[in-house]
């Protein structure tokens, strides 16, 4: 199996300082700290190192990267390697980059730094191996290094505890029914000692302002109940959606029921087939309008399934929607959830 | 009264697959059942697992899964490491069953999802009558399994235990802290039950206290067929890890002030409110320094359990919330389906999004395709979610979402 290292242009033995404007470059073979880490790997070769100077890297970040990526690819690793960097900021920075890009694009990849090291955070999907803080500790990291990397290149996964936590949940066996831990947890916070196993962290969404005269707004219909057509023709999932749909009302002022369906897979939808309306509440907007209580109405509404989707993907659903509702001019949204 | 359980070996275990066959031909709605005994450790991998029950019996005749009178009294025997687990291939395109798997490896990285593969599991693969969906079977497939369990415990009667647990809540000290297990139970409508005496809960006045005995003497039975990995199995309020702790720990480091049955899926905003603040009334009337609270299935059952969470703390009880994360496995923040900043005490069942490795079973019992169309054989991973009981919100397992 195949290992491409990156390594900084003190490392790869191109200069100090004065080099740190290197543009990215491939080097044949084990370079420098390689030398050190190619015995320590099972079954796994270090084919080419690339290196680039850290100041270029900082500079030019982004063109850097891909030319880093392309000379990586064009190697066909089974995994990359990025440093150690240690303590050392610039590089460590680049090294999770690098590593982290090289995740991205499908190849498993693991950098070296220290704990406190700020590209900690940003090596995405890489793994990161925790090391000292300067070069003193190179004895001690390859071999852990090595043996992380030999892990990605056969395809398996890393102990826990072998790599600095990336934050992802996972389920494990964590020796003691959850029914016991909860009268632990009980216990302790009845004697003013409040413990919790999930670390809450959730954002709060700031209430806009009110509409000043719903009267003279334009309002649109959206919803992540799962509201489509008859016959679903855009085959909108029933979980995990992976898009939203906008369908045009074309004047009318309820959804009948042998016209649009819920393909919604989160709860029992009978009810909602009977009349789609209690999903999508045209008949009542229209009601409202007639009324002169709203200005008027979107002339499309806007669905999806809300069921297991991925907050990040139903953010990002949110933001495409809020677009095209404000390109629009609406001003309010009645947004029916289930 | 005290209630004592039982305990007798798994060597006692013997099937007879006529006596179970007769119970399916009393069935009209079923056309035939496949009875397969399955040793720890097979290399078997069971599909569409509707429940999992222990094997019991009341040596007075009464029943062991009673729908009348009060269980938790007198005794009960148990067949220790026996669970019989049913099976339904699913004809029609009902829902939960046609779209939400159901899985127990007996061996393999999956064994450790569920508590099953380290026993004898006696498997009943159900096939229905034609013409009959799943609504019209369940009533049916519930029935023959708990009479199953029954009959398989019979030759405990002949026997002599190897051990008997007592349940039994004496007079403590006044000064120990009293802590009372809110435990939620589903009632989602019809293939989303839970029973108890054998009617869905959202018809058994719940709120309400019961003696804790009761659940372990098989006053509750599973009916909700909701994500199998959130689902509370039969089995599980058989030997329910919570209560069991609670009797354990009564009179040593705390008082078990009691059990209270709530409803999941109150069908409102003010019928979810209304009943958060009647089990804070009852954990309140049962003078709960604490609550255990604990979830059953997942979406809106969840905001059920914070808004309880919400009002006991509000009445001045602490809470410990026990419930399945949600994680997609790219996020490096806890995803929970619901939240207050009152559920400060949280225990994890694990993560219901993660997957358990690939696993090749010599064997698949129960139906050849997973509900997603996959092969069952070759699958290749399964999230938790689709193995029984195995992010069990009850705490009943011993798995929890840890960071990596």
């Amino acid at each position: 199996m195949k290992a491409v290292q990156y390594l900084n242009q003190f490392f790869a033995g191109l200069g100090g300082e004065d080099a740190a404007e290197t543009p990215p470059t491939r080097l044949d073979g084990a370079v420098g700290p390689g030398r050190g880490l190619g015995p320590v790997l099972d079954d796994v070769e270090i084919v080419a190192t690339v290196a680039c100077g850290d100041d270029y890297f900082g500079e030019h970040e982004g063109e850097a990267l891909g030319r880093l990526l392309a000379l990586i690819e064009a190697e066909k690793p089974d995994v990359v390697v990025a440093g150690p960097a240690f303590g050392s900021g610039r590089y460590g920075y680049a090294c999770a980059r690098v590593a982290g890009a090289a995740a991205a694009a499908g190849i498993p990849a693991v950098a070296a730094m220290h704990e406190e090291n700020p590209g900690r955070t940003v090596a995405g999907k890489a793994y990161i191996v925790p090391t000292g803080v300067n070069v003193a500790g190179m004895r001690e990291a390859l071999p852990r290094l090595g043996a992380l990397a030999s892990a990605l290149a056969a395809g398996r996964e890393p102990e826990d505890g072998s790599y600095l936590a990336r934050g992802y949940r996972r389920t494990r066996n964590v020796g003691r029914p959850g029914a016991e831990r909860a009268v632990d947890l009980m216990l302790s916070k009845l004697q003013g000692q409040t413990r919790s196993e999930v670390a809450t962290a959730f954002d709060r969404v700031a209430p806009p302002d009110p509409v000043p005269d719903l009267a003279e707004a334009l309002v649109a219909l959206v919803t992540e109940a799962g509201c489509v057509p008859q016959g679903n023709p855009d085959h909108l999932a029933s979980v995990r959606a992976q898009a939203w749909l906008r369908y045009a009302l074309d004047g009318e002022e309820r959804l009948d029921s042998g016209r649009y369906e819920c393909v919604h897979g989160g709860f029992d939808v009978a009810l909602a087939n009977e009349d789609p309306n209690r999903l999508v509440p045209l008949d009542v907007v229209s009601e409202l309008l007639h009324e002169g209580r709203i200005g008027s109405l979107h002339d499309r509404f806007y669905t999806t399934t809300g069921n297991g989707t991925p907050v990040a993907v139903a953010t990002e659903f949110g933001r495409e929607i809020a677009r095209e509702l404000v390109d629009a001019g609406v001003q309010a949204v009645f947004l029916s959830g289930t | 009264m005290a209630f004592e359980l039982a305990t007798f070996p798994a060597s006692l275990l013997q099937v007879d697959p006529e006596r179970i066959q007769q119970l399916v031909e009393a069935e009209e709605a079923l056309a035939s059942v496949d009875v397969n005994l399955l040793q720890p450790g097979s290399s078997v991998r069971l599909t569409h697992v509707l429940d999992a029950v222990e094997p019991r019996i009341r040596p007075d005749g009464r029943a062991a899964f009673p729908t009348e009178g009060k269980a938790g009294e007198g005794r009960t025997n148990r067949l220790d490491g026996v669970a019989v687990l049913s099976s339904v291939d699913y004809p029609g395109v009902e829902r939960p069953l046609h779209e939400q798997e159901s899985v127990v490896d007996m061996a393999g990285p999956g064994a450790e999802a569920t508590p099953f593969a380290s026993m004898r599991v006696v498997h009943l693969a159900f096939q229905a009558a034609p013409g009959y969906g799943h609504e019209a079977i369940d009533a049916p497939v519930r029935r023959v399994t708990l009479r199953t369990a029954e009959l398989l415990a019979e030759p405990t009667l002949e026997a002599e235990p190897a051990e008997v647990e007592r349940y039994e809540l004496g007079p403590v000290p006044e000064d120990l802290p009293r802590v009372a297990a809110l435990v939620q139970l589903s009632d989602l409508g019809p293939l989303y039950y839970q029973y108890f005496y054998g009617t869905p809960v959202g018809r058994a006045g719940f709120p309400k206290v019961v003696d804790p005995a009761e659940m372990l003497d098989g006053a509750l039975a599973s009916g909700e067929y909701h994500w199998a990995g959130m689902r509370n199995p039969t089995l599980f309020f058989q030997r329910n890890a919570l209560v069991r702790a609670l009797y354990r720990e009564h009179g040593a480091r705390l008082a078990f002030a009691g059990l209270v049955l709530m409803r999941g899926y109150e069908q409102s905003a003010e019928g979810k409110q209304t009943a958060a603040n009647k089990a804070a009334a009852v954990a309140k009337e049962v003078r709960a320094d604490g609550a255990i609270i604990t979830t059953d299935a997942g979406g809106n059952s969840h905001t059920d359990v914070m808004l309880t969470c919400r009002a006991c703390e509000r009445a001045g009880v602490k809470t410990v919330v026990v419930l399945a994360e949600e994680t997609d496995l790219d996020s490096t923040e806890p995803i929970l389906t619901d939240w207050v900043v009152e559920a400060d005490a949280i225990v994890t069942a694990g993560n219901a999004e993660d997957f358990v490795e690939a696993w090749e079973p010599e064997r698949v019992l129960g139906g050849d395709r997973l509900t997603d169309g996959r092969d069952a054989r070759s699958a290749g991973p399964i999230s938790y979610r689709d193995y029984l009981g195995a992010v069990n919100q009850m705490g009943q397992l011993d798995l929890g979402a840890v960071t990596v």
